[in-house]
């Protein structure tokens, strides 16, 4: 017997009709039933950030809300941050900036950081460091990674 | 890491989500945030067959100077100028609960009701079962104090220090209907890391209510951890001080993250109304308070050094408050 | 081969020097670059694995009768099914992919099920039955450095858990010591430290009916992988395909062939279908493999000059459960104190021991992280008894330029003496040391490390340590063919780039292929810092070899005798004439005229190097990295907090033949040395891992990572690829004894026992407190 629930919300601008059962994970929705892969599963636990997605346009942990709990409601995965063949101005400053190195925890970051920068359009170092907090990077001792959302807000006007 | 089936329920009101637990008493738990609820359902523990969302309950929800609804997210609190501004002391702790990513989710009812955490219990089914479980979940045994009695599992929620010494309320909705109490008396220092609330287990934490006298005190909240975010409270101690003149009018200090409850040391402060807040005088008080608690080694910390400690943060935080003519240290 | 052509410049180049981003970033900034968790197969089975709840366990019986007759359970496995031992070193194979007969610690992988689902496979582990004879459980190694009476596995020394004993002397230690004006001795205890990659441990296998198996697998090393699958299931390689998709960190985490790698593709060979299996963030806690919990004891002596007479050193090293790389582990301990200064006296003794605990192995500065903490901080010591200033210590004992030392390792290049008068000049040590008030500190610490073991793990069959081809077909794309593997530090990237500038290509012209055994020659993979040295002188090899038939073709088309053209950007021009040239496409296509597409092989292999006593290949490599570093911390001497402010930190890897990415090295090896040195610990009480989680793990947050300034002073290598050297572990090690040194200067205390956290840091300073002496103006 299918425990399966009608599960309807919007998924980087497209409707989605789907089903699952009520105790399905948003993160695992995503990446499983969607296909959307390039959110990432690092703890499962909420402490490492590489599954953040856009709720409504906030950055949350996928791996700690239930799908049912997003119904009706809009989700942003860092496939739909940009159109397919383009980067965002934060995307571009990562390759540039070296913040992106076995690149496991980048999406999850791209995610936290452009809600900052989208919010916040010139944030200072302490409100970067603050707001990454979340996300753990165990390659670039997030030096590269600050360094290329600072250099994202002063290029922007 | 899958949970394991439930069903979810998504009441629109305090009276339906309390139907529902009654339904399914004993086998049903509040959801809020789900980032306290969900990683220990992961882990398998004290699972219940009936989820019950408080998500979708307008009443439990709005931000105002004097009333904080139990679903207010964190970073919702965190980010409103208005109550930040008028209570440093709540400010100061919300910022430093867990990640900016947790307190997105997690919410003011959540902290407050946190599950109380152990090296022991906050573990995986496996690593549980490994040991024989303990008195928390599935047990019979404590580890951290080896006998069946009593759980020490640790209160580690942040914001209920900072609330307490404002004098805040709860606003409670049960069976009976609804009921206001103080704060800290939501907590039972005479319980353990089970029995820790006052409450019945249906009851749902409706709002925080502040009293108008609280926007009057100064205050702060220090925490002690190892990073600056992700971890829980080794020691949390908030501190609200209301002066006239150079002169204590109330003095309140409250502690977390060293026993199964948060504590306020009332007895040690009230004496201090109308005295001046001397150096002398804050390294009593500092002192007496950390005679008084009762860490155990359930954390990443040792107990003698986060009990050091709290002496520590408390002169620190009333030297900083203190008017500088009264305080020199 | 004499080639007609000019050798590869020497510099100034177009990319190689420069700031190059990685060619794969905008893939894995859009989320778009494929891990092996983001693979799916039509199919496909989920694999679990049931794990032991016991330290020390005979298994007497196993029942999984009821596992198997549920719903939805395709098989399970059990350890006599593939019973052959593996390791990734040939002469320690002691681990199988599943128990065989014992369980020897908590997380010991005991069975292993493939079913339709995770939460099916789950019930189904709950549902095997096991009859146990608990076994005595040893968690301290200096109990099992001792005769036990139930050893973990075959008895070591004396009927003791030792799985390995090393004794090395050179000179006369104790002659010297005799003759030494100043001496110290310290003795310290490390924690183990684990990699906490962010991306999980996950396998992917696939039988198919054509008789063959095809791997994916996040591992540093897909040859070993290759090897021990191979040996372990009874298939001959040639059978078996390792993929590596994109790979998120490894630090050395992923250098073993793990043993659920193989009960994954056993679990596939059983069933005929395709098996995932992802570890959870406990499991992979469990598989561990990090940092050998280490206490050691140095002693140095040096003469009235300053100059280093003897080194002295003792370590006993906890192994856990297996051998894994434990044997090296246990020379590297001690002859990774060879460098960066001459010692002329050497003494070691050093011994790895077994215990009911996950498995201690590589990780990033592997072996040379702890020795160098402890020698460090005793010259800090050494140089205060001197009233010598810590840097004047080191300059006097600089190991120079084309020198051996004691135990013969060959020094080619050092910039050492550059990375010290860069950092003491660029930090302003003068006007610091013993200078700052109290509670603010500077320190030194030094680096000394490895580019790439001089030997290989497996001598059999011989050959090249980097192989890496190259194609370029009418398109004018350079297809690119290594088995070196791309973990997150870069090396796809530089691959890439050194053949773009030896062909003068530009970078988009070449593809790196994800390795993929079937189709990318043999490279021993990324570890042991090998990488860059051994695959950048394997792809300027084969790059060299179609710009000699590029220059032909070109000569050809314009005239002229090969040795008066050179590369240029795109193009092959006259050197005295550029406007004379032929672009780069035209060349091409003149050149396969005949051959069709063009294909070059480039391979590396090391020259023997070292002495030819036992244990001698320990710690040889063709060129060796320095470093000098200075942190500048400040102290809450009442709570023992540490903020460290800024590092300085001067490094010697040769030419940085990618800025950007040597940059990122050396920050993010900071940040983790950092984490070893304050935070970061595997917390057991016995056996058992009380901190198997990301949150109880202390990894340091951003805002607890310093302000870095990267001093790049190396000179060029004699033999490295266009002068380069390793960047990649060398960086970590001079971190934690700057650190700590300076917390000496801030607050007076040395710090003997890591992690300093921060109630052991505020019970040092209450201690030195009580003892009633003051620390600078602590009066």
């Amino acid at each position: 017997m299918s425990r399966d629930r009608p599960l309807e919300l919007t998924v980087n601008d497209q409707p989605v009709e789907s089903a699952a059962p009520e105790e399905r994970i948003l993160l695992d929705f995503l990446r499983e039933d969607l296909e959307l892969v390039g959110t990432k599963r690092g703890c499962d636990l909420g402490t490492c950030g590489c599954c953040t997605v856009w709720v409504d346009g906030r950055p949350t942990l996928s791996c700690l809300t239930l799908a049912h709990l997003v119904k009706g409601r809009s989700v942003t995965t860092i496939e739909g941050l940009a159109p397919p063949t383009r980067l965002t101005a934060l995307q571009r400053a990562f390759v540039e900036h070296g913040a992106t190195q076995c690149g496991f925890c980048t999406p999850g970051f791209i995610m936290t950081a452009s809600a900052l920068l989208r919010d916040h359009p010139h944030p200072s170092r302490p409100q970067i460091l603050r707001v990454i907090g979340g996300n753990l990077c165990r390659c670039t001792g997030y030096t590269k990674i600050i360094e290329a959302i600072e250099a994202v807000a002063r290029e922007s006007t | 890491m899958h949970l394991d089936p439930f069903e979810l329920h998504q009441p629109a009101t305090v009276d339906e989500a309390l139907c529902i637990y009654r339904d399914h008493a004993g086998d049903a738990d509040y959801l809020a945030g789900g980032t306290d609820l969900l990683p220990n359902y992961k882990m398998h523990l004290n699972l219940r067959r009936h989820l019950i969302a408080l998500g979708g309950i307008p009443e439990l929800g709005g931000i105002a100077l004097g009333r904080l609804g139990s679903m207010t997210r964190l970073a919702d609190l965190e980010g409103s100028g208005p109550v930040a501004g008028a209570y440093p002391g709540v400010a100061e702790a919300v910022a430093e609960v867990a990640t900016p990513l947790v307190r997105a989710s997690g919410t003011v009812g959540g902290n407050l009701m946190l599950e109380t955490r152990c090296f022991f219990f906050n573990q995986s089914r496996f690593w549980r079962a490994s040991l024989g479980y303990c008195l928390k979940a599935e047990g019979a045994v404590c580890h951290v104090v080896p006998q069946k009695e009593k759980c020490y599992a640790t209160f580690s929620g942040d914001l209920a220090p900072a609330l307490a010494v404002l004098d805040a309320e709860v606003e409670v909705a049960t069976d009976r209907g609804r009921t206001r109490i103080p704060l800290i008396d939501l907590y039972d220092l005479r319980g353990d890391g089970i029995r820790r609330h006052t409450l019945p287990p249906s009851a749902i934490v409706v709002a925080v209510h502040l009293p108008p006298i609280a926007r009057q005190r100064l205050g702060t909240y220090r925490k002690l951890r190892i990073r600056p975010a992700f971890d829980f409270p080794e020691l949390g101690v908030a501190v609200a001080v209301r002066f006239e003149g150079s002169s204590v009018a109330e003095l309140r200090v409250a502690v977390g993250g060293l026993e199964t409850a948060p504590r306020r040391f009332d007895e040690l402060t009230d004496p201090l109304a109308g005295q001046q807040l001397t150096e002398e005088r804050i390294r009593e008080l500092a002192g007496a308070i950390t005679r008084s608690v009762r860490p155990v080694y359930n954390t990443f910390l040792p107990p003698d050094y986060r009990r050091r400690m709290t002496g520590v943060f408390v002169r620190r935080a009333l030297v900083d408050l203190a008017p500088a003519s009264s305080a020199a240290a | 081969m004499a080639s007609p052509t000019p050798p590869s410049p020497t510099g100034p180049f177009r990319l190689l020097g420069h700031r190059i981003p990685y060619v794969e970033g905008p893939l894995k900034v859009t989320g778009r670059a494929e891990y092996t968790d983001d693979l799916r197969r039509p199919g496909m089975l989920v694999g679990k694995l049931l794990r032991s709840p016991w330290p020390h366990a005979r298994l007497l019986s196993i029942d999984t009768r009821r596992a198997r007759a549920m719903p939805g359970v395709v098989t399970v496995l059990t350890g006599e099914r593939y019973p052959t031992p593996f390791g990734v070193l040939p002469i320690t194979h002691d681990e199988t992919a599943i128990a065989v007969g014992k369980a020897r610690y908590i997380g010991d992988i005991l069975a292993a099920v493939a079913a339709v689902d995770e939460l099916t496979a789950e019930r189904a582990l709950t549902a095997i039955e096991f009859h146990i004879e608990p076994l005595p459980e040893y968690a301290d190694p200096r109990v099992g450095a001792e005769p036990v009476a139930e050893p973990i596995h075959a008895p070591g020394l004396r009927g003791s858990n030792v799985q390995k004993e090393v004794v090395q002397h050179f000179g006369d230690v104790d002659a010297a010591f005799a003759q030494a004006a100043f001496t110290a001795r310290v003795r310290c205890r490390f924690a183990g430290v684990t990699h906490a990659f962010t991306e999980p441990l996950v396998t992917l296998a696939e039988a198919t009916p054509d008789g063959r198996l095809t791997v994916y697998s996040a591992t540093q090393v897909p040859h070993y992988l290759h090897r021990t699958l191979s040996e372990v299931l009874h298939l001959p390689m040639h059978r078996i395909r390792v993929v590596k998709p994109e790979v998120g960190g490894g630090f050395g985490g992923k250098s073993d062939p793990l043993p659920h790698e193989i009960a994954c593709a056993a679990l596939s060979l059983e069933t005929g279908r395709p098996v995932k299996m992802l570890l959870d963030r406990e499991e992979i806690f469990y598989t561990n493999h990090g940092r050998h919990p280490t206490e050691n004891v140095v002693r140095i002596a040096m003469d009235r000059d300053g100059h280093l007479l003897a080194y002295d050193i003792e370590a006993l090293l906890e192994g856990g459960a297996w051998s894994s790389f434990g044997t090296v582990t246990t020379y590297y301990n001690g002859v990774l104190a060879m460098g960066p200064y001459r010692v002329p006296n050497f003494r070691y003794r050093g011994r790895r021991v077994y215990t009911n605990r996950p498995p201690s192995g590589a990780m990033r500065a592997h072996g040379g992280t702890n020795i160098r903490y402890s020698i460090e901080v005793a010259l800090d010591e050494l140089a205060e008894h001197a009233q010598l200033d810590p840097f004047d210590l080191r300059s006097r004992n600089a190991l120079p330029p084309c020198s051996t030392t004691i135990n013969q390792f060959r020094i080619t290049s050092t910039s050492f003496l550059r990375c010290l008068d860069a950092a003491r000049r660029a930090s302003e040590w003068d006007t610091k040391f013993r200078c700052l008030p109290y509670g603010r500190g500077v320190g030194l610490g030094c680096g000394f490390y490895i580019s790439g073991s001089n030997s290989p793990i497996h001598f059999t069959p011989v050959m090249p340590q980097s192989t890496v081809h190259l194609k370029i077909d009418m398109d004018g794309g350079i297809t690119v063919h290594s088995m070196q593997a791309d973990i997150g530090q870069g090396s796809n990237t530089l691959l890439a780039a050194i053949v773009a500038e030896v062909l003068g290509a530009d970078l988009d012209r070449v593809h790196v292929q994800r390795v993929d055994s079937d189709v990318s020659p043999i490279d021993i993979g990324s570890y042991s810092s090998r990488v860059t040295f051994m695959m950048g002188n394997a792809a300027r090899r084969a790059a060299e070899e179609i710009r000699a038939r590029l220059v032909n073709a070109a000569a050809e088309l314009l005239r002229r005798p090969p040795s008066e053209l050179r590369v240029g950007h795109e193009r092959i021009e006259v050197a005295d004439q550029p406007q004379v040239a032929v672009s780069f496409l035209d060349a091409l296509h003149k050149a396969m005229e005949n051959s069709g597409a063009l294909t070059a092989s480039g391979s590396f292999s090391t020259q023997k190097l070292g002495g030819d006593f036992k244990g001698a290949r320990a710690g040889t490599a063709p060129a060796y990295s320095f470093a000098a570093y200075v942190a500048q911390v400040r102290v809450d001497s009442e709570t023992g907090m540490v903020t460290v402010e800024k590092v300085w930190a001067a490094f010697d890897c040769g030419r940085a033949l990618n800025r950007l990415a040597v940059e990122g090295q050396i920050e993010g090896a900071i940040h983790m040395g950092l984490g070893q040195l304050l935070s970061e610990t595997m917390n057991y009480r016995a056996s058992r891992l009380m901190n198997p989680a990301l949150l109880d793990y202390k990894i340091l947050a951003p805002d607890q990572m310093p302000e870095v300034e990267v001093l790049l002073v190396g000179e060029d290598d004699p033999e490295g690829p266009f002068g380069a050297k390793e960047a990649g572990e060398g960086p970590l090690v001079a971190t934690l004894p700057a650190v700590a040194n300076a917390i000496y200067d801030a607050v007076g205390v040395r710090c003997r026992e890591l992690p300093v956290t921060p109630d052991r840091l505020e019970r040092l300073v209450r201690a030195r407190r009580a003892e009633g002496y003051a620390w600078k103006e602590d009066r």
